[in-house]
């Protein structure tokens, strides 16, 4: 093709648009810059919803903070006790804090954000029962209005993360993230793109990496696409596929930590089929964890045996282990007195049954779980109808009773402590996220125990109990445990999954020349 | 002037219109959708499976949202008048700061594109012109009918694998950094196939027309008839067509954009239905609606400045 | 000036006769595959999970997806209903728009003032939040959603290219002529409308039918239009993806039929729809 002058023009005139807009593309990545990316967007600023981003970026810190294996240990308060049968706290504040815009911490500012927190229902500070929280010398009391033995572990949660007064506008709306930690906020680009400098003369050891970004990108291919092109350094939930992609390109590695989380399919065990502690058993038989678990998550060892990921060391009971067999599953499911019809199918009283399992997108693994569930239950003869749609409709079908099944991926550790989030998967008369319709009076006193901070061998004889009731009566049928996974880049040395997301850990690592 | 005076006033009353149609329609479906609103809204606040009935129930009350509807709906349109679009229910970020900052992206996102597209088909669409029925003229339509028959989305995911993951030239996703190379290279190629042949035909026929036989014979060099000539009257067959395309560029961004992590009006129109965020739901939904109506604007002014001749009742208008 | 009237002024290019007979063997052959492939092909939604990722054999002529399911059998379901979707849409909007049109051009005045204003109020609202609202009022991945949503964006084009072409041939002096005759109006649609609307909406339709496929691809790549685990085009590409350099089979199937399915649609304009 011959092109003429006019045309060799225009097409400069492409490239130099083109160019322009490409300079300091992926080639020329900035030494300085440690580049993250994962999968969530930042709605807001605001703590109680996406406070998150702010203390994993350490930008803000919390009173209390936690090492990899879940421990509590010093952030902002340097020591805690408690009074008076656990419902006076006090936490003592570390000296010297400075907030980004140079002023002082002071234990009022302390007591403004964590009172805010505890009006916020999204907070699990909220949960706790505060009567009144006050500023004494340099430290903050929290009185309850009844016992509570969890207040440090919440005061972990990133909803409770310090911020300054100059952080909210005159609604009290937060604007803008001035918090404390070795990192600023340089700029914000709702909902995608948060950039973080390190502060100049922190109080503690100054980090390695210089500058931070962080970008949200909701596509797991495209995830991948940066991970192996080396257009991130960190690169966090990639998918089975994505994964062997990055463990077979040079420069860059796959570390992976088991989170306290487990996919688990809620039943409402107030439903005429589901009510049927057989029936719930035969779902839970009939499928073949293991296969689905190599099929869709492409790793056959996170299968779940029980509910809570053995990693929780405190909780683990050594239970019998869930196993697959359908023979049995159908077996049971005779007894309870389903019968197959000509296609297979079970039915009682001529009504086939079919049940119906929400799930959501968000979790790009959920839905696949669910059409490989629903595979496996017609195997036995049960119909299930996936209905993918928005996660909020599992609360709301909880809370008018039309859940029959849903298939959820389940945090035990919102907090460093599991105790909170277990109790209220329990709680009498059911949760949004936890049991439904269902409810075992030795459960019941456990939870209350524990809560009420029985410790010891008493402790772990409720825990034991908690945990055995559950893997026998399966108001929640467990199905996987959870891999956090992240593409790790030859350029950063020093990274380390922390298993309960409490930080990204960026002050231990180090970028290579 | 008056013929001028006429399209801006018709244009003008569509504009109002279309306003007040799309909000109430907005409005009105999304208190249809199914699903509690208030359990939306707070799985958008407060992340997918940290919403419960508490939040839920904190939201509702918040937002007024067991007021009856017609005050609801009242409010907003008298917010409206007074230039003020509220708060997202979700981020409860000012709605004026948000959509203008998706709009924005959007509008470099599409004019990058548009670069590209008229680039990109004008080029080959002269070029196939030059001598109807050779190589580049066949390699022309194989051109149109291959990026006609490939959806944006699939285009966009084969360049990211090219260009991206296997040859590293530019960035998957992002703003700033050579980002928007990506996504406008995806929609600049999907739509030059027809602005290609629209050129093409264009030149075809201007060419074989009287008054550039004219121009030649008058010895004028043939580049100068080109420009001269045959690609300003090219050109009033090519702005109505851009104009077309600008505004399905518009509504193609969406899967682009979500392709390419890229925060444009797409991006936030499918969450603000997710979510049922109706102020953001409206606000976007109507700069979208009055973008297409100042496009069409644009392009019948561009017709009548480009070629002034009258014109009988507009069947085709 | 409406997208379809210009993509339609650009087949004035006479579609060669060998093209269309191509297109049509294509066509027919995509139907074939459509029609008879469910009937040989295993259960598309029949996983066997221990049999992921396989690569084309004789029992799985095209594979196995990451579930083990038959790829073929999926691609032949998809198929179908891309192919059952798009002609039920196309054929609502041509029969919405031909009506709504030649009244429009027929009796004019305030039939054609009410009806005009309706589609001028569609093509200003965007094409994109019509379907996405529609799908999102329905229960999630319905097809009726789906086929609602995309027909009524489309009866707009058939409408405006209708009420085009039928003021022109209504305003002839051959039709004239047919008055003064009093021919009758059967007369006069079926001698002069007929006619001269045929071509263009074959080439309207073939175009429509493109739209709709890539459309509905579109929507399942955005997870708003029909939902695992039933097949559709679209979704299986964006499904596969991913594994496009770890089993090529997956996302190839669902891509070339796609393709050749809107190329020959493409090859079926009309030849003589010009001006």
């Amino acid at each position: 093709m011959i092109i003429r002058p006019h045309m060799r023009g225009a097409a400069a005139l492409a490239a130099l648009a083109l160019a322009a807009t490409a300079c300091g593309s992926s080639q020329s990545a900035d030494p300085d810059t440690l580049r993250i990316a994962g999968p969530f967007e930042i709605h807001s600023l605001e703590p109680s919803s996406d406070g998150y981003f702010f203390t994993r970026l350490h930008v803000t810190e919390t009173l209390v903070t936690a090492d990899f294996e879940g421990n509590l240990v010093p952030g902002l308060a340097t020591e805690w006790s408690a009074e008076q049968a656990n419902t006076v706290w006090t936490f003592e504040l570390a000296d010297g804090v400075e907030f980004h815009d140079g002023k002082p911490m002071t234990p009022e500012n302390v007591v403004a954000v964590l009172e805010k927190m505890a009006g916020d229902a999204a907070s699990p500070l909220a949960d706790v029962g505060v009567k009144t929280i006050r500023a004494s010398e340099n430290a903050v009391v929290i009185e309850l209005s009844e016992p509570n033995v969890s207040v440090p572990a919440t005061l972990s949660h990133f909803s409770t993360g310090i911020l300054a007064p100059s952080s909210y506008d005159a609604d009290g709306k937060v604007e803008k993230i001035v918090g404390t930690g070795p990192y600023e906020v340089a700029k914000v680009s709702l909902p995608s793109r948060i950039e973080t400098v390190r502060v100049a003369d922190w109080r503690g050891d100054e980090p390695d990496v210089e500058k931070v970004s962080f970008q949200a990108v909701g596509r797991a291919e495209s995830r991948a696409v940066m991970a192996t092109g080396g257009q991130a350094d960190v690169v966090f939930g990639l998918e089975p596929a994505g994964r062997e992609r990055v463990e077979s390109t040079d420069g860059v590695d796959m570390e992976s930590a088991l989170q306290p989380r487990t996919i688990l399919m809620k039943m409402n065990a107030a439903d005429p089929a589901l009510a049927d502690v057989r029936v719930r058993q035969a779902i839970s038989m009939a499928l073949d964890r293991e296969s689905i678990a190599e099929a869709v998550l492409r790793e056959k060892e996170i299968a779940a045996t029980q509910l809570l990921t053995p990693t929780l060391a405190d909780w683990d009971a050594e239970l019998e282990p869930l196993t697959y067999d359908a023979e049995k599953a159908k077996a049971l499911l005779a007894e309870a007195g389903w019968t197959a019809g000509s296609d297979g199918t079970l039915a009682k009283d001529g009504k086939p049954l079919t049940l119906e399992l929400l799930t959501y997108p968000d979790r790009p693994e959920l839905p696949a779980l669910a059409t490989a569930i629903q595979a496996e239950l017609k195997k036995v003869g049960v119909l299930v109808d996936v209905e993918v749609t928005n996660s909020s409709e599992v609360p709301a079908k909880h809370g008018d009773g039309s859940l029959q099944m849903a298939l959820v991926a389940k945090s035990f550790a919102l907090i460093s402590d599991p105790l909170p989030t277990v109790a209220d998967t329990f709680a009498k008369g059911g949760s949004d996220w936890g049991t439904m319709g269902w409810s075992d009076p030795a459960v019941d006193q456990a939870v209350a125990a524990l809560m009420a901070g029985a410790g010891g061998d008493e402790a772990a004889e409720h825990r034991r109990t908690i945990v055995t009731t559950a893997q026998e009566q399966l108001p929640l049928v467990p199905v996987a445990w959870y891999r956090m996974n992240a593409a790790v880049s030859d350029r950063v040395e020093g990274f380390q999954i922390d298993a309960l997301e409490t930080s990204w850990r960026i002050t231990d690592v180090e970028l290579a020349e | 002037m008056s013929r001028l005076g006429g399209v801006i006033a018709r244009r003008a009353a569509q504009a109002v219109a279309v306003a007040i149609g799309v909000s109430a329609l907005c409005f009105a479906i999304t208190q249809r959708l199914p699903g509690d609103i208030a359990y939306r809204i707070a799985a958008g606040r407060y992340g997918y499976d940290m919403v419960d009935a508490e939040a839920a129930a904190s939201v509702r009350d918040e937002l007024g949202l067991d007021r009856p509807l017609w005050q609801q709906l009242g409010e907003w349109v008298l917010d409206l008048l007074q230039l003020d679009l509220g708060r997202s229910l979700v981020t409860s970020q000012p709605v004026l700061t948000e959509v203008s900052h998706y709009l924005a992206a959007t509008l470099q996102l599409a004019a990058l594109s548009i670069v590209v597209a008229v680039v990109v088909g004008a080029g080959i669409g002269v070029v196939a012109a030059r001598r109807p029925g050779g190589f580049a003229d066949r390699f022309s339509s194989l051109w149109v009918a291959s990026v006609r028959a490939v959806p944006p989305f699939l285009l966009g995911l084969l360049l990211m694998i090219v260009l991206s993951a296997q040859l590293g030239l530019f960035p998957a996703v992002g703003h700033g950094d050579g980002g928007i190379v990506l996504p406008a290279l995806t929609l600049g190629l999907s739509l030059s196939g027809l602005i290609a042949r629209v050129t093409r035909d264009a030149v075809v026929e201007v060419r074989g027309s009287a008054y550039v036989e004219f121009a030649q014979t008058k010895g004028l060099p043939e580049n100068w008839v080109l420009v001269r000539h045959v690609l300003r009257n090219a050109a009033v067959s090519l702005v109505p067509y851009l104009g077309v395309q600008f505004v399905v560029l518009i509504e193609g961004v969406v899967v682009v954009e979500s392709l390419f992590a890229w925060d444009g009006l797409g991006h936030s129109l499918v969450h603000a239905v997710f979510w049922r965020d109706i102020p953001v739901l409206q606000a976007t939904a109507l700069v979208l609606a009055l973008l297409i109506v100042l496009v069409n604007t644009l392009v019948d002014l561009a017709v009548l400045g480009l070629d002034p001749r009258p014109r009988g009742r507009a069947v085709t208008a | 000036m409406s997208m379809v009237m210009l993509e339609q002024t650009l087949g004035s290019r006479p579609v060669r006769s060998w093209t269309r007979i191509a297109s049509l063997a294509g066509l027919g052959l995509i139907i074939a595959f459509a029609l008879i492939g469910p009937m040989l092909l295993p259960d598309p939604a029949a996983q066997d999970l221990a049999r992921y990722l396989k690569p084309p054999s004789t029992a799985d002529p095209l594979g196995t997806d990451d579930y083990g399911r038959s790829v073929a059998s999926r691609v032949a379901h998809a198929t179908r209903v891309s192919l059952l979707l798009a002609a039920v849409c196309v054929a609502t909007a041509l029969l919405l728009g031909c009506v709504a049109g030649v009244l429009s051009a027929w009796f004019g005045g305030w039939v054609d003032a009410v009806l005009r204003s309706i589609s001028e109020a569609f093509v200003a609202v965007p094409a994109l939040l019509v379907v996405l609202l529609v799908s999102a009022l329905a229960a999630p991945g319905s097809m009726l959603a789906l086929y609602v949503g995309l027909a009524l964006v489309q009866w707009v084009e058939f409408f405006r290219v209708v009420r085009a072409r039928s003021a022109l041939v209504l305003g002839s002096p051959a039709v004239e002529a047919a008055g003064l005759l009093r021919l009758g109006w059967t007369h006069v649609v079926r001698r002069h409308l007929w006619p001269a609307l045929r071509p263009l909406l074959v080439t309207l339709s073939s175009l429509g039918m493109v739209t709709s496929i890539l459309a509905m691809s579109t929507l399942g790549f955005v997870k708003v239009g029909l939902q695992p685990p039933r097949a559709e085009l679209g979704l299986m590409i964006t499904e596969s993806f991913p594994f496009y350099d770890a089993a090529p089979w997956m996302p190839l199937a669902p891509i070339a039929v796609l393709f050749c399915l809107t190329i020959c649609l493409l090859g079926l304009r009309s030849p003589q729809e010009g001006r």
